[in-house]
């Protein structure tokens, strides 16, 4: 940076001191964090995918390691199954990439290879050898069975960073269970905890993400980056990491399970309010802001959340409901937080927005300079200029695909950010490069490879 | 009842057992039965991750300091989590009251809160956070404060804080100022939405505004023909998946600094954003044909099945949409009920994995599953998928979590005997390794408990100091 462009960086506001420093035109301008590491990942779904699929987005080399001509299975899951990205391989053309393979792969180079064949596990040993980061997730215990496990890695490599991901880890009473995000939902307590009550005709609802499997990812790829730090700093060491994701799902509820230690409460589901804090919660605004959409979607009526939980803010909110005798009758936030005074609360609020739409309600709040938020489709989401401008959702010129929007990364970082190059690629899209690069194989070799259904 | 429940005003006295209520399954229990070949993988994973040895192992981020200085707010606190677990020192900046979500308790019950030996209360939201973290309390609106600040500051590697947008730069503690005093300074600010752009922040704002502003709560739930509305997620899910994302940044930073870089950056994480980033193919789908992504209930719109179903004793979860596990449930539910089993596997329009997912077909499996899980109890549904190797559980409860006998195996959640709060059950750290594992060691402080160390270590300030910085309400 020169001279001129620093001092001009003291003098700017604050704002756009932040857009200048945060530019994602500028992303491609600056390093990477992990340039030069190189990650090998074989693992299927979202879980092991998305931890890769993030050091990927900070700039690790990494390899995604797939069975041949159908690739794995999260390529044939797309909502309702109606989208899909074309081709699914060069073998494939008349196939397609279903969408759930989406958010979890970019950046990657795409491998194919048939684990079941000898000459497949030289090519692993060959891989394994010069990699930083290795991410699988087959069932435990069989890669070390095959010969490519951490044991057979850590001898030829030591300072590899072996990262085992699934269902409920290796060993325990529950080794054997297979698992899925849900599973690690509905055995970690997070269903339960969610939704209305049954006094309210509710149920559990699960979250409508795979949370455990993507939050999951990115603790290991945090856990592996660290890794990566003790190993390059202080140890010249690799480790052996096992991330079990029905043991993440609990990590969320650590404060209830304290709670349950201690008082012996379960904890229940309390819908759109919040235990902790009133008035903190989403209201139900009567009108819809489409009424003439053809899409059902946008007929529904509107919800729109607010906070008002400090004894002024709450004052203020029941004046612009016109119900300042709430203010009188509940002055204090220890005479808010009742669940008998929240069901009493909380219906008033709606009552004032039943005529409403959620952004009519949102500006009344706005005004009054109270914290509120309508609750947005990912349409709405997808026009908002703020996620676009910062970065966190991008149109991209995929090399395969064409225009894309995707999320990317949101570690907004000023000198190193992560970017996204592409979506994903068609299964075995970079056998040749990685064949030749890493194995040193001349091209009849990767044919015959191919012709063998090895690749 | 519940009405009776709410309006009494005499509560009826719990007796807690004494945690675990059922013991813990021993090795031999585990593995009985299981031959020696198939056992050691299982032992071996087990001799090199179990929590037990984990004090004797070292921690990957000792040495690194951080200065944890959010408020009112889980994400900076949780974000920190992920530096205190892996054994960096962590130091909770608090206003000099304390930070006030040490008051939030559930429903405002002063007995829901944890007594420090002290008589401090602190509720469990924050207590949990505050894992192997060191309490100094701080009054960066002062003249004084701002400069103790910066006296410290080039000890420290990463700063953390949430305060409104650019409020921290107009006190002079800002990325600007405090990167020129220690350059190689990693300075993270979290938030909901973003410290700029065109929906800054509000103060004051939390998780639900995370959840509502990036399409999860328009998600959650059940549609409007089942009855449902929009449903945000119980737990503050959108600062817990913005944290770790933020911690990701200040991590990479770290790494940067050391390996190329040479100096620290500005990072910046949201809970917004964190939940954009894995909120599936939402956004790729809208760029293709403008699809609105709806809410689904408990089904899943990309596979089928894949659901949490009704059954006699709450809901059980049963996953498998390839080839593979699909025909193995139906098999399970064709012991009991063949004519289901035939209904589903003689369907010519559900044989291919894709042909499955169309809403009419998600209809159709899922009412015969319903059909087959709805006189059965949870642990009847699950038995019976796990003999045929199907992923399946019941949806749990706190209780039933706190006593899986998996989880108490691996000591995944695990009792801390702290000296502040006694034993307090918690949450084990989910970082398993075998070289360096994450692990609790306290499990948090009193408010300010580690003023006159922290000072005294990194301000240099002596006893006559420390007295006039607390008289003047600085610390």
């Amino acid at each position: 940076m020169t001279a001129a462009v620093s001092k001009n960086l003291k003098d700017m506001t604050f704002e756009d001191f932040c857009r200048t420093v945060f530019d994602t035109t500028k992303r491609f301008e600056k390093p990477e964090t992990l340039k030069g590491i190189r990650a090998v990942s074989t693992t299927q779904y979202i879980l092991g995918p998305s931890c890769a699929s993030y050091l990927a987005e900070l700039g690790a080399e990494t390899i995604k390691v797939e069975l041949p001509k159908r690739g794995e299975p999260m390529r044939h899951t797309t909502p309702f199954n109606e989208p899909f990205l074309y081709p699914l391989s060069r073998w494939m053309p008349d196939k397609g990439t279903g969408l759930g393979f989406f958010g979890a792969n970019p950046n990657e180079y795409f491998m194919s290879l048939d684990f079941h064949k000898p000459e497949a596990i030289q090519i692993m040993k060959r891989l394994a050898a010069k990699t930083d980061v290795f991410c699988e997730n087959y069932r435990a215990g069989t890669f070390d069975r095959w010969g490519i496990g951490y044991r057979q890695h850590a001898q030829v490599n030591p300072r590899v960073v072996y990262q085992w991901m699934g269902g409920f880890g290796g060993w325990g009473p529950g080794r054997n269970r297979a698992s899925y995000d849900i599973l690690g939902q509905a055995q970690g307590g997070c269903f339960s905890i969610t939704g209305w009550h049954k006094e309210y005709g509710g149920m559990p609802s699960k979250q409508t993400i795979w949370i455990m499997d993507y939050w999951g990812g990115a603790i290991s790829a945090f856990n592996i980056i660290a890794c990566l730090y003790w190993r390059d700093n202080v140890s010249n060491k690799g480790n052996f990491l096992e991330y079990s994701q029905v043991h993440g799902a609990q990590r969320h509820l650590t404060d209830l399970i304290a709670l349950y230690g201690r008082t012996g409460i379960v904890a229940q589901r309390f819908g759109n309010w919040e235990p902790l804090l009133c008035v903190h919660g989403i209201l139900k605004c009567g009108k819809s802001s489409y009424p003439n959409s053809k899409n059902p979607q946008e007929q529904e009526v509107g919800f729109c959340f607010v906070s008002a939980y400090k004894d002024e803010d709450f004052a203020n909110l029941c004046k612009v409901i016109g119900k300042p005798d709430l203010a009188k009758k509940y002055p204090t936030h220890a005479d808010r937080v009742g669940a008998d005074a929240q069901s009493a609360i909380y219906p008033e609020l709606d009552k004032w927005a039943a005529d409403k739409t959620k952004e009519q309600v949102w500006e009344e709040f706005k005004k009054a300079g109270l914290v509120s938020q309508p609750v947005w489709n990912s349409k709405e989401v997808s026009s908002q200029e703020h996620f676009h401008l910062r970065g966190s959702l991008a149109w991209i010129d995929d090399p395969t695909f064409g225009d894309v929007q995707t999320q990317v990364l949101p570690c907004l970082m000023s000198e190193t950010p992560p970017r996204v190059r592409w979506t994903f690629k068609p299964v075995g899209a970079d056998n040749e490069y990685i064949l030749a690069k890493l194995c040193g194989f001349s091209g009849s070799r990767i044919k015959e490879l191919e012709e063998k259904e090895i690749t | 009842m519940a009405e009776k429940w709410r309006t009494e005003k005499k509560r009826p006295t719990i007796k807690v057992l004494p945690w675990p209520a059922v013991p813990v399954p021993t090795v031999d229990e585990v593995y009985a039965g299981v031959d020696e070949k198939r056992k050691e993988y299982s032992l071996w994973v087990e001799a090199q991750v179990r929590q037990q040895f984990n004090a004797d192992k070292p921690e990957s981020l000792d040495g690194i300091r951080v200065l944890d200085m959010t408020t009112s707010q889980i994400i900076g606190h949780w974000c920190s989590s992920h530096f205190s677990e892996l054994g960096a020192e962590v130091i909770m900046v608090e206003p000099t009251g304390g930070d006030p979500l040490r008051q939030w308790a559930p429903f405002g019950r002063e007995e829901y809160k944890f007594a420090a030996a002290n008589g401090e209360k602190c509720s469990p939201r924050f207590l949990a956070e505050a894992r192997n973290k060191l309490s100094i309390t701080l009054n960066v609106e002062t003249k004084e404060g701002q400069a103790l600040l910066k006296s410290i500051i080039p000890q420290v590697d990463i700063l953390i804080e949430n305060a409104p947008p650019g409020h921290y730069d107009k006190l002079g503690i800002g990325y600007r100022q405090l990167s020129e005093i220690n350059p190689r300074l990693v300075y993270l600010w979290v938030g909901e939405r973003g410290q700029w752009g065109p929906l800054k922040d509000q103060p004051g704002a939390m998780d639900p505004v995370g959840q509502c502003s990036m399409g999860f709560v328009h998600g959650t739930g059940a549609p409007v023909s089942f009855g449902g509305t929009p449903t945000r997620s119980g737990w503050w899910l959108a600062d817990q998946v913005g944290g770790t994302f933020a911690a990701m940044g200040a991590m990479a930073a770290l790494y940067a600094r050391e390996r190329f870089l040479g100096k620290g950056q500005f990072v910046e994480g949201t809970a917004a954003e964190g939940v954009v980033r894995i909120i599936d193919y939402n956004w790729g789908w809208y760029g293709m044909d403008g699809s609105v992504r709806p809410r689904y209930g408990n089904w899943d719109l990309a596979i089928n099945i894949y659901a949490v179903n009704p059954c006699a004793d709450g809901q059980i979860m049963v996953g498998g949409g390839h080839d593979r596990l699909w025909f193995r449930i139906w098999r399970t539910v064709g012991k009991d009920r063949p004519e289901l089993e035939q209904h589903i596997c003689e369907d010519p329009k559900l044989r291919v994995v894709t042909d499955r997912l169309p809403h009419y077909m998600q209809v159709e499996t899922y009412t015969t599953m319903c059909d087959w899980t709805k006189d059965k109890t949870r642990a009847e549904c699950e038995k019976a998928l796990q003999e045929e190797e199907v992923a399946s559980g019941g949806v749990s409860f706190l209780d039933e979590v706190c006593e899986f006998p998996h989880y108490k195996y691996r000591g995944h959640i695990e009792i801390c005997d702290d000296v502040n709060y006694g034993k307090v059950l918690l949450g084990a750290s989910s970082f398993i390794g075998s070289n360096t594992p994450g692990r609790i060691k306290w499990i948090g402080r009193t408010i300010g408990q580690d003023n006159e160390d922290v000072y005294r270590r990194l301000a240099g300030l002596d006893r006559e100091k420390l007295a006039a910085l607390r008289k003047g309400g600085v610390i």
